[in-house]
């Protein structure tokens, strides 16, 4: 999704003049294209994160829409303040695209990780936050954050997912319904879609067919067109690369208390457990996480089990 | 210098600007009154001399990136007709008008939002490139503190800027030579401060703070292709004998007694 993301912005770049992308001395080669023919768009700002957030505020204020590019961490946790005061409570039109969502980096380790980044995001004024699920979805978010005067954060993992469906002008802002199905649905944000559907078609074996949402847009979470979507299920399971306590399932969860809607959650999403330590591939940190999708099928399976039982 | 004002003086201008300092810590009883005067006459110089103000739309840049100066800057505005003088009895106060620290949205002439430090200096930055890019003439001036000059962020800055050609950039320091708990030297020693910017390639000047002349004449010489350092060099408090060079303006409310005897040192 990442180079989907980036070839939309680099499109833009053969039109607008007003568009520069700059990069935390990450992503070597992505901009290779821009650089040779936008080579006035590109600035690398070495590994100076503080320097790059309130750089790009300065840099707004003089006209520009600016792309600040880098892995999650040195983004938006190294510099938090400087996205916090001189980005988002300067309302600019900024946009952050980081890479390497959840655990997409491992076995790098804590550092390189991004698992509480939609918490802090969601606490920051102004801030729209997005995490896109397949290139269809960061293609529409790129077109979103292009076109905000306001701070916009783009959460990616790196390259791979599969396109959940067709490639048309998809509304970014919205629960997007992958597969219509019936009594329970899953909601989603971000790559651990490649799970869920996976999950889906395991389920689809044994005669389930779930819903499955994807909810890319987090902060301002869609939450009246998600309650549309859900109104006639019994049961939502919410999954992802996240911890399982501050993400879009916490969000739902703090919402629903106001209304108390008929349908029941479950989350899932990383522990606090200390599973975050082991060394592994991502695939194997979802499976200790237990968000893989083995496990998005057993909990849907037992979802539906108990809603035949009267839940 | 034919659009800037005609010959003011600048020791009675700076002289109002720290009386207004004086009133508003008064009025408001809160701390900073140090660190508001040790600022103003680089700030006179800069808004009655150096600064393009007119047309407003075409305006050179200032950052007051020490915020905790917020006083002077808000003062020297209103001295120079840029935000009415009626909104400094606003400062700080209970429905007031203007906040301890700076925020772009509260008053014309705030040009970015400015309190935890290190952070002015690198948005001065941005902006110097970003007007660069455009092709304009419009210079940006930013203001440190020696304190600030701890944060890494700012050093970062300083390491970018140069390969950036940044010559329409200017960064003063204001080395008054007392932070939160003491002398800077006592608490991070980083002189020699000079030495230090034109190693990492900035063309710097080094003068006397209270200086009109000096600091006019720094700021007259032509870019080089370099951005530029100006340290400095400022007392604590300067203006008000019992206020200069000590630690505790940091902090103390400004009593009718006090506000007595500086406005009578100021007249």
């Amino acid at each position: 999704m990442r180079n989907s993301f980036v070839d939309t912005i680099v499109a833009q770049c053969h039109h607008r003049d007003d568009l520069m992308i700059l990069s935390g001395d990450a992503g070597l080669g992505v901009f290779d294209t821009l650089q040779k023919e936008h080579p006035d768009r590109f600035l690398n700002c070495g590994i100076a994160e503080q320097h790059m957030a309130s750089f790009g505020a300065g840099l707004a204020m003089t006209g520009v829409k600016v792309v600040l590019y880098n892995i999650i961490p040195f983004l938006l946790y190294r510099c938090y303040e400087q996205v916090r005061n001189d980005i988002c409570d300067q309302n600019l039109p900024v946009v952050l695209a980081g890479i390497g969502s959840g655990v997409t980096f491992a076995p790098a380790g804590i550092s390189h990780y991004a698992v509480e980044d939609i918490a802090l995001a969601r606490t920051l004024p102004n801030l729209t936050v997005i995490s896109p699920a397949d290139p269809v979805e960061a293609r529409a978010a790129a077109r979103y954050a292009l076109a905000a005067d306001t701070p916009v954060y783009v959460r990616m993992a790196r390259s791979g997912e599969r396109e959940m469906g067709p490639d048309h002008d998809i509304d970014i802002t919205a629960p997007r319904v992958i597969r219509k199905g019936t009594d329970v649905a899953i909601v989603f944000h971000g790559s651990i879609g490649d799970e869920v559907m996976a999950a889906r078609d395991l389920l689809a074996e044994v005669g389930i067919s779930p819903r499955v949402i994807s909810v890319p847009m987090l902060q301002p979470l869609p939450y009246r067109q998600l309650c549309e979507a859900l109104q006639d299920v019994q049961a939502v399971l919410s999954v992802e690369e996240h911890f399982s306590d501050s993400g879009l399932g916490a969000t739902v969860q703090s919402l629903r208390a106001l209304e108390s809607p008929s349908w029941s959650l479950r989350i899932l999403g990383i522990p606090r457990d200390g599973a975050l330590s082991l060394v592994g591939d991502r695939n194997t940190l979802r499976e200790a996480f237990s968000i893989s999708a083995r496990h998005i099928r057993d909990e849907v399976a037992a979802l539906f089990q108990g809603g035949s039982h009267g839940m | 210098m034919s659009h800037f004002m005609d010959s003011p003086e600048m020791e009675g201008i700076s002289r109002a600007i720290r009386r207004d300092i004086i009133e508003m810590a008064h009025c408001s009883q809160s701390p900073h009154v140090g660190s508001a005067l040790s600022c103003v006459d680089i700030l006179a110089v800069l808004y009655f001399r150096k600064l393009r103000l007119d047309p407003w739309q075409d305006r050179d840049i200032f950052i007051l990136s020490k915020a905790h100066g917020a006083m002077a800057l808000y003062a020297t505005l209103a001295a120079r007709g840029i935000i009415p003088r009626k909104v400094l009895a606003g400062y700080f106060q209970n429905n007031g008008t203007l906040p301890g620290h700076l925020n772009r949205d509260e008053a014309k002439g705030i040009e970015a939002s400015t309190g935890s430090l290190g952070h002015g200096f690198n948005m001065g930055l941005g902006m110097a490139f970003g007007l660069k890019r455009k092709k304009s003439d419009r210079q940006v001036f930013v203001l440190i503190g020696d304190g600030e000059a701890q944060e890494g962020s700012i050093w970062e800055g300083a390491m970018s800027a140069p390969r950036l050609g940044l010559d329409n950039f200017t960064a003063i320091m204001d080395c008054n030579n007392l932070q939160g708990y003491g002398r800077p030297r006592d608490i991070c020693d980083f002189e020699p401060m000079a030495a230090k910017w034109q190693a990492f390639g900035w063309q710097v000047f080094e003068l006397d703070g209270h200086d009109h002349e000096a600091i006019i004449s720094a700021m007259a010489v032509s870019a080089t292709g370099k951005p530029r350092m100006i340290i400095a060099r400022t007392i604590k408090g300067k203006g008000v004998s019992f206020m200069e060079d000590e630690l505790i303006w940091h902090y103390y409310i400004v009593t009718s007694a006090h506000r007595e005897r500086a406005l009578q040192e100021l007249a």
